[in-house]
């Protein structure tokens, strides 16, 4: 009797399979590649331009793990500022090749177009679930110049808490890279020599490796609100010198341009930074976005960077986007807009605006779309300008009718397009 | 003194009161001697809309077998909910549950939750989250949940005389 | 100096009161909502830069979102 009963539901429920079994689908459809593809239109008037188009692929492979691959192309042409502060005379460069060289006239702040370069970089990451609550992502990275090569590993891991609310994660890089210069690393200080003569540069490359840390806390601010907060930490050391910058060296009276030297940088260089930002939705829904930087590194630059982005919902899933961005930055020890000629030699000197003392601002608009069924458009644009102290109190003589650190600013376009393919 | 009294008394009512009337809500009780299971969903949950058409099939495979699915949409905004349905069509139970309240009953810790009760209407499996391609585990736990329990009626009846 | 780093990570932990329940991340599930929502932008800015200026790095993307599964 108790057999009789129990198989008999037992044996329905064996019907009801065989039934049904034909018509057992996998719920999991052939996924998709995510594409995310874009095209940046970069313009420094009078300086570099460059057309970079980078393509992001994105595959979940099963529900625990997805694959992110990245290609980047870069292609820059046009002229960079080589260190040399503009003169009351006309001043003769020559080219890091060696060979042959390029004339500023007077007044204006010489710039090395020597360049042609593109560059293409390649990334792989993996993403997986390694149970409900954790997962780990690991990649690699290679980035190709004509004169600049690095390659990069890296691991992240990353674990939620507090229902989901918190997200901690810990990540680590290593990255290697080989500089081989165009007519070699010059000597550090070394006075620039005339074309054609012997010039003053090491034969060989040169490596620098980095490994950086990352550690970041996601939290879950409320119904709407979502905070950041990451420190990040990176050690390098090796060849951080660039091997076609140099100083002026000026006359300690008249002010006028004696010599030009290359520049030399330190082996090491340990950077430190701490990151917030938070997002919020609004009722009418609009997004604001507002994130603070503080950086500090052992050559003595500290930075502020405020970033803010307010999106508009236009309806019907378009939206603009204004930006705004405020940057400030304090100068390496070692910089100097130019060396005067009865100083000693510094140890460390360079004259690269980059490592100098300024303020930056940018200004943006984005605007989005999404087409029917077909991926999404943006639609990008951006001004930057960067300025520093043109007329610095120690400028000596004819110095001081001359801009010691011009502004430099850049116009930004970029396109947007993303699909499932 | 007596107002304290009534006031205590009332405040331990509504207490208890309302977990009873969110049982009310979910209404397991009348499901005694079937199998219920109960998988809380919202409309923007991806894995959630993955789940529905597993559930729709278990629905139509084992109903008459004694399974009861009940979908507790837990959308703050109930009109989504009806938007998804609509472009979702199912043929098991739905109820909104706008105010979590379930939700905070059942101590609902991810996005979806599924519970799963057996014929005496004791919790005996939950699981957080759907993966499509763990679709026959899940379904094995529910045929044992529907399996189970004949053979301990019978065992109570074997030896008694057949009336 | 340890025992500071411990009270900061208790202090952090038990401020994780702080939060929603599992079904009420309607609007964190949102693709705009992302903290990676516009990685495209993300990189690309990151990348000018770090060629214009000394600072580099801070962003991470993990967090946030749905929470399911």
């Amino acid at each position: 009797m108790q057999l009789k009963k129990q198989k008999g539901i037992s044996r329905l429920l064996a019907t009801a399979t065989c039934t049904l079994l034909g018509t057992v689908s996998q719920q999991v459809s052939a996924e998709d590649w995510e594409v995310d593809s874009a095209i940046l239109f970069y313009s420094e008037p009078d300086r570099v331009t460059a057309i970079e188009p980078v393509i992001t692929l994105k595959k979940k492979f099963s529900e625990e793990s997805t694959l992110n691959l990245g290609l980047t192309l870069d292609s820059l042409t046009g002229a960079s500022a080589n260190g040399a502060t503009a003169s009351n005379q006309t001043q003769t460069f020559t080219r890091p090749s060696g060979k042959g060289s390029f004339t500023t006239k007077a007044g204006e702040t010489p710039l090395d177009d020597t360049f042609k370069d593109t560059r293409v970089a390649v990334s792989a990451n993996w993403e997986k679930q390694f149970n409900r609550l954790t997962s780990y992502n690991i990649g690699a990275a290679f980035s190709k110049e004509f004169d600049y090569t690095s390659i990069s590993v890296n691991g992240l891991i990353s674990r939620d808490f507090n229902q989901r609310n918190t997200t901690l994660q810990a990540g680590l890089s290593f990255a290697s890279d080989q500089i081989d210069p165009e007519g070699g690393a010059p000597i550090a200080f070394a006075s620039m020599a005339a074309p054609g003569q012997p010039q003053p540069k090491q034969s060989g490359t040169k490596d620098k490796d980095t490994i950086d840390l990352l550690l970041g806390i996601t939290q879950v601010l409320g119904h709407d609100t979502i905070g950041q907060l990451n420190y990040t930490l990176s050690d390098s050391s090796g060849y951080q010198t660039d091997p076609y910058k140099l100083l002026s060296v000026v006359d300690s009276v008249s002010g006028s341009t004696l010599d030009y030297v290359y520049e030399n940088r330190p082996e090491d260089r340990l950077k430190h930074s701490i990151y917030a930002n938070i997002k919020h939705h609004l009722s009418n829904n609009d997004i604001v976005q507002a994130s603070y930087r503080f950086y500090t590194d052992d050559w003595g630059i500290d930075s502020h960077t405020i970033d803010a982005k307010y999106r508009f919902d236009l309806g019907n899933e378009r939206y603009l986007q204004p930006h705004l961005r405020f940057y400030d930055q304090s100068a390496a020890d070692f910089y100097r807009h130019s060396l005067v000629n009865t100083n000693p030699l510094p140890q460390d000197a360079t004259a690269d605006y980059r490592l100098g003392d300024f303020t930056a601002i940018t200004a943006g608009l984005k605007y989005g779309f999404k087409l029917k069924n077909a991926g999404e458009v943006s639609l990008r644009g951006e001004y930057y300008l960067q300025s520093g102290d043109s007329n610095p109190g120690d400028a000596i003589g004819i110095q001081k009718d001359q801009d010691l650190y011009p502004d430099v600013d850049a116009y930004l376009f970029q396109i947007n397009y993303s699909f499932k393919w | 003194m007596y107002f304290f009294r009534t006031l205590t008394l009332l405040f331990l009512t509504c207490c208890f009161a309302a977990p009873a009337i969110a049982e009310d809500k979910l209404g397991l009780s009348q499901y005694k001697g079937e199998v219920v299971y109960v998988d809380f969903w919202a409309s923007w949950c991806t894995p959630c809309k993955q789940s529905f058409p597993w559930m729709d099939q278990m629905h139509k495979k084992y109903h008459t077998l004694g399974l009861n699915i009940i979908a507790v949409n837990l959308d703050e905004d109930p009109a989504l909910a009806d938007q998804f349905l609509s472009k979702h069509p199912i043929s098991f139970k739905t109820i909104k549950d706008p105010e979590g309240v379930l939700a905070e009953k059942y101590q609902v810790q991810g996005m979806p939750t599924a519970l799963l009760f057996n014929k005496d209407g004791k919790l005996i499996d939950q699981h957080i989250g759907f993966n499509p391609k763990k679709s026959n585990q899940y379904e094995a736990i529910l045929r044992k949940a529907l399996a189970a329990h004949d053979d301990i009626k019978l065992s109570q009846h074997s030896g008694k005389k057949q009336l | 100096m340890r025992r500071l780093f411990l009270l900061t990570c208790i202090l952090f932990l038990s401020a994780c009161s702080v939060g929603v329940k599992p079904w009420e991340r309607a609007v964190l599930a949102q693709p705009a909502m992302a903290l990676d929502a516009e990685k495209m932008d993300l990189k690309m800015d990151d990348h000018i830069y770090f060629s214009k200026e000394a600072s580099s790095g801070g962003r991470g993307f993990a967090g946030g979102g749905c929470g399911c599964n």
